[in-house]
């Protein structure tokens, strides 16, 4: 898998190169829009993660000459600027997502995973791990082919797992993963708890293997 | 009472009109009695000289004068003419008031009197002379009834001029009043005063205008300060998230480390959304958005509440909706949802476990209302940072950010505490 990374900021290239590198991801970074827009020119990625404020230009250029020149690759809009017109505007020109500096790489690894898989796997998107099975499109979970019913939230954690495997994933990462807007407003993360542990009584009741794992007294990890 | 200032400078003109005028009364008053008796005197003098020349002119014997005077005193009750053997030192003058002998109503009259000598065939009388003066009183009220008159018509034609004044003196000074109330520093407009004639207003509207670019350009790079600020600080805030997350993944990591890196990355996470949300703050009040998209606010609501149940089980509130279906604004869609979220999401944050919360939607406002125990002190509640209840996780900004996007939206948010509910209400009020 192909990752270009177009980000200015040196420092926090440098942390998503090396957060990737670790899944498997080939990364290559492109500090300057001139520099995108040659690497774009030649070659083809699964992802390009995209930094709207560049030194020399507009990051939405780069986006529309992608889509001008019908590439196929995805695009995730990074960006220190969380106005919601940049955003809509955005995702009208073709962006496939959009995510608000700052954030966390696991956040970030969830997405890439997520958008990769959606661009494979257009009609059947399908993530088999052994006796677990998860189907993409419908959000539904089966083990051992016996249905599993989760929760939005409780799927939605499942993929988060999923996209960052053999990462450990701290309580409060997991609980701004959850609460998504109103992660302002709550301040109490016991419902991570409670999420989690739902989730792991379902698939283990399911005859599915315990593949989360509590690390460090209050953070968890997929190994599997 | 508050009056306007003609108004009370009116007061103290008729204060000092009234006090002159009732002055004037006495003045003119011993001016004309004095005038008067002067008159008098001059006349009662005229009138001995012709007596005494009318008698000598007869040229008749004593005998007869003698008849004649007695005759003339019977004629002349106020008059007398007596034979004196020695003539009177001097002649004197004098006032008395008493009752008209010929008169049948019992008034008493004033009367000015001469004692004079005169002489008829070289002999010696004494002539008393009397005449009828206007008395004091009657004098008296007639001036002050004049003047009475002409004090009113003074204080009508004060009060007419004034009128006139205040409207026609004043007109530039209401202006430049309309016009600052109309003024609001956050909405960046510029206000140019009229020009006047009048040097103190004009130069009243000079120092107004340059106060008030003072304060625009103070409140300008305030604000800018705060766009600038929250936006520079995304990118370092970022990297250190980022470096946070990579040393979670350390492989070496001892549980004591990890703890220390989960607390870092639970500040760093609080420190990101205050500064999101002071950026929003910034750009709200910038007017950076578009406000003139038609939203449905009733499947806005559906849709938000749709986000929640998890966190209502959490805390066992029980949550109930009357929401009028096709309620439509016209409104900046992203912010109405942060408003809505923001309200909903304070509601449940302060809700004690088994506490309930209502959202009620119509035609006139959003209101949502929760559970509680005491009432909250409106003046600090929408204020930035000022934390009221004792967690101290929030941002703190939650409503100032529900204010500034009612402010935007020219909406009013109020706060109400009735019957152990907090009722937060959104009017909107254009539609």
């Amino acid at each position: 898998m192909k990752v270009l990374i177009i980000e200015d900021e040196k420092e926090l290239a440098k942390s998503i190169v090396e957060y990737l590198s670790e899944e498997k991801y080939l990364c290559e970074e492109a500090a300057t829009f001139t520099e995108a827009m040659n690497k774009i020119d030649v070659f083809n990625y699964d992802c390009i993660l995209l930094d709207i404020t560049l030194p020399d230009g507009n990051g939405l250029k780069i986006l529309e000459e992608l889509k001008k020149d019908n590439k196929q690759d995805g695009v995730i809009i990074i960006s220190a600027k969380n106005s919601l017109d940049d955003k809509i505007k955005g995702l009208q020109i073709g962006a496939d997502d959009y995510l608000t500096k700052p954030f966390h790489l696991s956040e970030l690894t969830a997405r890439i995973y997520s958008l990769i898989r959606r661009r494979q796997f257009n009609n059947a998107n399908i993530i088999r791990l052994d006796e677990l099975e998860i189907d993409l499109l419908a959000k539904s979970v089966t083990v051992n082919n016996e249905s599993v019913p989760l929760t939005k939230k409780e799927f939605d954690l499942l993929i988060y797992f999923i996209g960052n495997k053999k990462r450990v994933l701290s309580k409060s990462t997991l609980a701004e993963h959850l609460s998504g807007d109103f992660a302002d407003m709550l301040d109490n993360h016991d419902f991570v708890y409670a999420h989690v542990k739902n989730l792991k009584k379902k698939l283990s009741d399911a005859g599915c293997e315990q593949y989360i794992k509590t690390v460090y007294g209050t953070g968890y990890i997929w190994n599997g | 009472m508050k009056k306007n200032l003609l108004q009370k400078s009116l007061k103290q003109l008729t204060i000092f009109a009234f006090i002159v005028f009732a002055l004037s009364v006495p003045s003119y008053f011993l001016l004309v009695d004095w005038i008067w008796l002067k008159e008098l005197d001059e006349n009662n003098q005229l009138i001995a000289a012709r007596i005494e020349n009318e008698f000598n002119e007869q040229k008749i014997n004593n005998e007869k004068l003698a008849e004649s005077i007695a005759f003339w005193n019977e004629i002349q009750p106020v008059s007398k003419i007596e034979s004196a053997a020695n003539p009177l030192a001097k002649d004197s003058l004098y006032t008395i008031r008493r009752e008209n002998s010929y008169s049948k109503s019992e008034a008493i009259d004033r009367f000015r009197g001469l004692k004079t000598n005169i002489l008829i065939n070289n002999k010696n009388y004494v002539l008393v002379v009397e005449t009828n003066v206007e008395e004091t009183e009657e004098t008296v009220a007639y001036i002050a009834m004049v003047t009475l008159v002409f004090f009113m018509i003074l204080v009508i034609g004060f009060w007419i001029l004034n009128r006139k004044l205040s409207r026609k003196l004043w007109q530039p000074f209401q202006d430049t009043l309309e016009k600052l109330k109309s003024f609001q520093l956050n909405n960046q407009k510029r206000i140019s005063f009229p020009e006047t004639d009048i040097i103190e207003f004009n130069e009243l509207n000079t120092t107004l205008d340059k106060l008030l670019q003072h304060n625009i350009a103070a409140y300008q790079s305030q604000k800018e300060f705060t766009e600038n600020a929250s936006h520079e600080l995304q990118t370092p805030l970022a990297v250190l998230k980022n470096k946070i997350d990579l040393l979670l993944q350390s492989d070496d990591l001892t549980e004591r480390q990890y703890h220390i890196a989960e607390e870092m990355n639970k500040a760093i996470i609080r420190s990101t959304r205050i500064n999101k949300n002071l950026l929003l703050l910034a750009k709200i009040e910038n007017n950076q958005f578009d406000s003139s998209t038609l939203i449905r606010l009733d499947t806005l609501i559906d849709q938000i509440l749709d986000g929640l149940p998890t966190f209502f089980k959490d805390k066992n509130i029980t949550i109930t909706t009357h929401i009028q279906p096709a309620v439509e604004v016209t409104a900046n869609s992203g912010l109405t949802e942060v408003l809505i979220n923001n309200l909903v999401a304070n509601a449940i944050r302060h809700t004690l476990p088994g506490g309930s919360i209502k959202i009620a939607l119509s035609a006139s406002g959003l209101e949502v209302s929760n559970s509680g125990e005491q009432p909250l002190n409106p003046d600090l509640l929408f204020k930035r940072f000022s934390r009221i209840s004792a967690d101290n996780n929030g941002s703190g900004l939650g409503l100032s950010i529900v204010q500034e996007i009612c402010r935007f939206h020219n909406w009013e948010v109020s706060y109400n505490f009735k019957n152990a509910t907090h009722i937060f209400f959104v009017r909107i009020l254009t539609f």
